[in-house]
C-alpha cells in the first residue's frame, strides 16, 4: 500500500485512522492520540518549517501512517505478551476437559474481578444515571437563560471524561480492552466546530445511554452477586455453624431443623450450596465479558 | 530499507525487550520527568540496531511500562497541542531497571563471547 503523504496534520491523522480500520476501537483512539502528540511537538520544535515539512520528516522518525498502524497492530500484541505475567501453559490439547469448564471458574480472574464489578456497579449505576437525570434537566431548564449553553458544553465534557473513567474500570475489572487515551480533538478547528463535533459525536449519546442503562444494569449485577454469593455461602457453611451454635438452624421446607431431625441432609445442603456458588461463579465470568461488550460497543465505537 | 524477512523478524524478536528496557533507561535516567516525543527524540541518532526503528513503536511500550507499574504519568496542557502526558520511574521501575540492566548485561557478554567464537 503506498499512498501520497499526507501535508496537514489533520490528514495525517485521518490517513492513520484508516490504515488502522477493524482494528480495535481502544487502540485506534490511543494511536491516533500518540500520533498527534508527536507531530504537535515536532511542528513546534522546529517553527520554520511548514506542516506539509514536518510530516515528511515525521514520515522518516515517526513512520508513515501505513507504517504506524502496523507498528500498533504489531506491537501491540508482543509488548503485551512481553510485559504481562505469562498465563498458565495450555496443555496440547488445547480443548479444556468437562472439570476444568466448571470448576476453572474459580481459577480465573476475571471471575473475581466481574464479581467486584457488580458490587461496585449499584453504586457507579446510580451516580452515573443521578449524574446523567441532573446535567440533562439542568441543561434543559437553564437553556432559556444566557449561562445555558455554556453548561450544557462542560456538562457534555464532563460526560466524555467519565466515560473514559469507566472504561479504564471496565479494563482492569472485565478485561476488555478500553481507550487509555481521551478522544482526539482536532486543535485546528474553531472552538465552536469542536464544540459541535462533541454533540454529532455518536460516541457522545452512546455514553448517555449507557450511563442511563447503568442504573438498572446496576441494581441487576448487584443483586445477582448478593443473592448468589450469600445464598451459596449461607447453604455451605450454615449446617457447620448450626452444630455448635443454637441460635442459627437450617431450616427445610417443613420448618425443621434438619442438623438436630435429618442430618444426614447436612451434606446435600453442602452440596447444593457449592452448587449455588458455581452458577454464581459463572453466572458473574458472564455478565462481566457480556458488559465488556456493552460497553465497548457504546462508549468507544463511533 | 533493508527488507530482509529474517533480518526483520530477528529485530521484531529482538526489540520486545530491549526496547523496554532503552526507554526505562531513559526516563529513570532524566532528571524531570518526560513526554513522549522528549524520549523518542532522545533515543534519535544513537546509531543502528533496534532503537533506530519507528519512533511510533515506543508510544505503546510507554503504556504498557506504566501498566506494568514501573513508569508513573501525569497529564500537563500544552499550548502546542494537546495535553502532554509526562513519564517518570516509579521506585519499581528503578529496582527493575537494575536488575533489567544486569540481564541485559549479561546476555551481551556471553553473546559476544559467542560471537568471537570463544568456546572455552
Amino acid at each position: 500500500m503506498n499512498t501520497v503523504l499526507p501535508t496537514t496534520i489533520p490528514a495525517y491523522l485521518a490517513q492513520l485512522r484508516k490504515s488502522l480500520e477493524g482494528a480495535d476501537a481502544a487502540m485506534i483512539q490511543d494511536a491516533l492520540y500518540d500520533a498527534e502528540e508527536y507531530l504537535r511537538a515536532e511542528l513546534a520544535a522546529n517553527p520554520g518549517k511548514t506542516e506539509a515539512q514536518v510530516i515528511a520528516d515525521v514520515a522518516g522518525s515517526y513512520g508513515a501512517p501505513e507504517e504506524v498502524a502496523d507498528i500498533y497492530r504489531d506491537t501491540e500484541v508482543t509488548v503485551q505478551t512481553a510485559l504481562r505475567p505469562p498465563r498458565p501453559v495450555k496443555k496440547a490439547d488445547a480443548e479444556p476437559s468437562l472439570l476444568q469448564k466448571i470448576f476453572g471458574v474459580f481459577i480465573d480472574s476475571r471471575t473475581y474481578g466481574a464479581l467486584f464489578y457488580m458490587l461496585l456497579s449499584l453504586a457507579t449505576g446510580i451516580f452515573y444515571f443521578t449524574w446523567t437525570v441532573t446535567g440533562a434537566g439542568l441543561s434543559l431548564g437553564l437553556s432559556i437563560l444566557i449561562i445555558g449553553l455554556p453548561f450544557i458544553v462542560l456538562f457534555v465534557g464532563a460526560t466524555r471524561v467519565l466515560a473514559l473513567v469507566e472504561g479504564r474500570l471496565v479494563e482492569v475489572m472485565l478485561g476488555e480492552r478500553m481507550p487509555r487515551r481521551p478522544l482526539y480533538s482536532d486543535a485546528e478547528l474553531p472552538l465552536l466546530k469542536r464544540i459541535w463535533s462533541m454533540f454529532t459525536d455518536a460516541r457522545t449519546w452512546g455514553t448517555f445511554l449507557y450511563f442511563l442503562l447503568m442504573l438498572p444494569l446496576g441494581i441487576a449485577y448487584f443483586t445477582i452477586a448478593v443473592t448468589g454469593l450469600s445464598t451459596s455461602l449461607a447453604l455451605m457453611f450454615g449446617p457447620l455453624v448450626s452444630l455448635f451454635n443454637d441460635n442459627v438452624m437450617v431450616i427445610n421446607l417443613s420448618g425443621e431443623d434438619i442438623v438436630s431431625n435429618e442430618p444426614w441432609l447436612i451434606p446435600i445442603v453442602m452440596l447444593g450450596g457449592l452448587a449455588v456458588l458455581l452458577l454464581t461463579m459463572h453466572v458473574a465470568r458472564l455478565i462481566g465479558r457480556m458488559h465488556g461488550l456493552i460497553a465497548k460497543n457504546l462508549l468507544v465505537k463511533s | 530499507m533493508e527488507d530482509d524477512p529474517l533480518l526483520r523478524k530477528f529485530q521484531k524478536e529482538l526489540s520486545a525487550g530491549t526496547v523496554s528496557l532503552a526507554l526505562l533507561a531513559v526516563v529513570a535516567d532524566a532528571p524531570a520527568p518526560m513526554y513522549g516525543y522528549q524520549i523518542a527524540k532522545s533515543l534519535e541518532g544513537l546509531g543502528g540496531g533496534v532503537l533506530a526503528g519507528k519512533q511510533s513503536a515506543l508510544y505503546p511500550v510507554l503504556r504498557n511500562l506504566e501498566a506494568a507499574g514501573l513508569l508513573e504519568s501525569f497529564i500537563e496542557p500544552s499550548d502546542s497541542g494537546p495535553p502532554r502526558r509526562y513519564y517518570r520511574a516509579t521506585v519499581t521501575g528503578r529496582a527493575t531497571l537494575a536488575r533489567w540492566a544486569e540481564a541485559w548485561r549479561a546476555t551481551r557478554d556471553s553473546v559476544d563471547h559467542v560471537l568471537k567464537g570463544n568456546f572455552e
